[in-house]
């Protein structure tokens, strides 16, 4: 470590006519090596998923598919569109995603705005409880009867409910809300203005990138959701697209298997139907809606994550 | 001194008074703020606090049908005391499962930990910011993704004849069964885990660099410090709150992450080195219907976990000045 940092001071003695610091230089160079590596390897892997499941079946029974597709066939993705619960599941996940994320903002901006006011009487107590229900967790079985017990199992509700309020990203709104002008919500109560109105149409119009922030993350979380769903409900029918890849997964073989002993509909679905090649169309067809919405949410993820974890 | 003794006593009582007095103003003039609190209390009562009531089941020998529901059967099932913990405690699963947890997630902090630290340090060095925007959008795709399809991208990556094995059987190796592989699965799981986290990680730090006070920069240039000696004697050490509270916290949490992981990734026959706490609390209590042990399980972790958490905070609060809530 000495030694690499006195080097580049000499350089810099010696040619001290060059404006930028040589070790400057130096950690640049480094940073791209390592960065553009550490890009690739985020990338790469995703390329590779969809390049298999578009590539010919002996390509990828070969595995001679890496980054790039090897020849070309949708035969695997239209397997999965038509022959798969692919767009039941993706529905059933759009409707807990959306249905979900409504409910959960509704209920953590009418619980965060409270607590972010100082003169708030039981602001203390409630904000307890809050921390409380973020310490103490009663179990995957107690949960499990509870929901029994309302009745709600295998129902969407079941997959929604138990997550319509987050703590931590009720904290994320609370803490935001506190760090707003308080002059304006005081010259509207002033107005006449009731507290719902004030939350309405002054503090939320000032909310918007932490309110989208907020609403990603909840999302995210529906989205992705697996051991809940995969507990709560039972049926085919309730599958959403997590628990529906894992069972692709898992039961690709058997697919495949079938597929080689009968064809359907004339065609022969086995000659560009691997068990590998299903995986990747299953999985690619899984990653396009992200890869798809990433660009324009990914500046909210930032936000998202600094303001979660520097106020925490 | 009688006099100051009276006061002192007299002022609680009538600042009591006060305070339930204006509670009580305050409530009737702003009803609206405690009828917004009404939903989210809802949802915390029945979906958090009720399962609370649930953690009982831990010291019955809970029956299903004792009553006219699984909640209200509950409180109908038998009273055993500490009979469930002495039956958990005397298995081998439970010394398997709580090493196998350790293990795996000291291995995740241990190789995982430092790596977003040197990442956003060198992401700061880029000059550009349109480079520098691309590069951190790139290394944080993989967050968006779910343990699902994280195990699709790596099955097919790592499977028997994915690339990587390809790759193995070409320089002259044998193959190898990352996933049913005892000596590999931990190391798999140590990989995906750090394929998924490191870029979100590196954004946290990223967001704590911007925050060192570029003054200290230039003084440190000025006294003729290079980039290594910057980043050793300023940024390192205008970063090292965020770098040991984000410690402290995977610490706190060592019992509770990983679950959904493990869940999708492992299989039976890397049981011996994948099982962990949760994964096995989940297949007692859902799998083999052993309610109570499942609960008993589940209740050792919380305390423990509850433990840990609680003393990680005032860790942070005493050595930060900063609390996790």
């Amino acid at each position: 470590m000495k030694a690499k940092t006195l080097s580049p001071e000499k350089d810099k003695k010696n040619i001290n006519h060059i404006p930028m610091d040589a070790s400057e230089k130096v950690a640049e160079i480094i940073a791209y090596v390592v960065l553009v590596l550490l890009a690739l390897m985020a990338i790469l892997p995703c390329l590779h998923v969809i390049s298999k499941g578009i590539s010919n079946g002996t390509a990828v029974a070969a595995g001679s598919v890496i980054f790039w597709p090897v020849g070309f066939q949708v035969e695997a993705i239209n397997y999965v569109f038509t022959r798969t619960a692919f767009f039941t599941s993706l529905k059933n996940t759009l409707i807990i995603t959306v249905v979900g994320t409504a409910i959960a903002m509704f209920t953590t901006v009418t619980t965060a705005y409270p607590l972010s006011r100082s003169d708030f009487k039981g602001r203390r107590f409630v904000t307890l409880l809050y921390v409380i229900s973020m310490v103490f967790f009663g179990g995957i079985v107690p949960a499990y009867m509870v929901v029994k017990t309302i009745g709600i199992l295998d129902t969407y509700w079941a997959c929604i409910l138990p997550f319509a309020i987050v703590q931590f990203n009720m904290f994320i709104v609370k803490n935001y809300f506190e760090g707003l002008p308080t002059e304006v919500e005081e010259s509207a109560s002033i107005d006449g203005a009731n507290d719902i109105r004030t939350l309405w149409s002054i503090i939320l119009p000032m909310s918007v990138p932490v309110l989208a922030t907020v609403a990603l993350l909840y999302a995210i979380n529906y989205w992705n959701n697996y051991f809940h769903v995969m507990m709560y409900t039972s049926s085919a029918s309730m599958k959403t697209l997590q628990l529906y890849l894992y069972d692709i997964i898992n039961n690709s073989a058997a697919i495949t298997e079938s597929l080689y002993s009968t064809s359907f509909e004339g065609t022969n679905y086995a000659q560009n139907i691997t068990t590998e090649g299903l995986n990747a169309a299953a999985v690619s067809m899984s990653l396009v809606p992200i890869i798809a919405a990433y660009p324009f949410v990914q500046r909210y993820m930032i936000s998202g994550i600094t303001v979660g974890s520097v106020k925490g | 001194m009688q006099v100051k003794k009276k006061a002192a006593s007299a002022v609680p009582i009538r600042a009591r008074k006060g305070a339930i007095h204006r509670f009580f103003v305050y409530f009737a003039r702003h009803p609206l703020l405690y009828l917004m609190l009404i939903p989210g209390l809802f949802f915390l009562c029945v979906y958090k606090f009720w399962p609370l009531y649930g953690i009982q089941m831990a010291f019955r020998k809970y029956s299903l049908f004792a009553g006219n529901n699984p909640m209200d059967s509950i409180a109908k099932s038998q009273w055993v005391g500490w009979k469930n913990f002495n039956k958990l405690f005397n298995s081998s699963q439970f010394s398997l499962v709580v090493s196998n947890t350790l293990i795996i997630n000291g291995m995740k902090i241990l190789f995982l930990f430092p790596l977003p630290i040197i990442c956003a340090i060198l992401l700061n060095e880029i000059r550009r910011a349109t480079v520098r925007k691309t590069l951190q959008t790139a290394i944080y795709v993989p967050y968006f993704f779910s343990w699902v399809m994280i195990f699709g991208i790596f099955y097919s990556l790592l499977g028997s004849y994915g690339p990587l094995n390809s790759a193995i059987v070409a320089l002259g190796g044998e193959r190898v069964r990352f996933f049913t592989d005892t000596k590999w699965f931990r190391w798999l799981l140590v990989f995906s885990e750090g394929w998924r986290e490191i870029g979100y990680n590196t954004v946290i730090y990223m967001a704590a660099i911007a925050g060192v006070d570029q003054v200290l920069y230039e003084a440190a240039k000025v006294d003729g410090a290079g980039k290594w000696k910057q980043i050793w004697h300023v940024t390192l050490p205008g970063i090292l709150p965020t770098i040991v509270l984000m410690l402290i916290l995977k610490v706190g949490y060592i019992l509770d992450t990983g679950f959904e992981q493990v869940l999708i990734f492992y299989n039976p026959t890397v049981y011996s080195v994948g099982d962990i706490i949760q994964t096995y609390v989940y297949r007692l209590g859902m799998g083999k219907m052993d309610y109570s042990q499942s609960t008993a399980l589940g209740l050792f972790n919380s305390v423990v976990a509850f433990v840990l958490i609680v003393g990680a905070n005032t860790v942070s609060r005493k050595t930060l000045h900063r609390s996790i809530w």
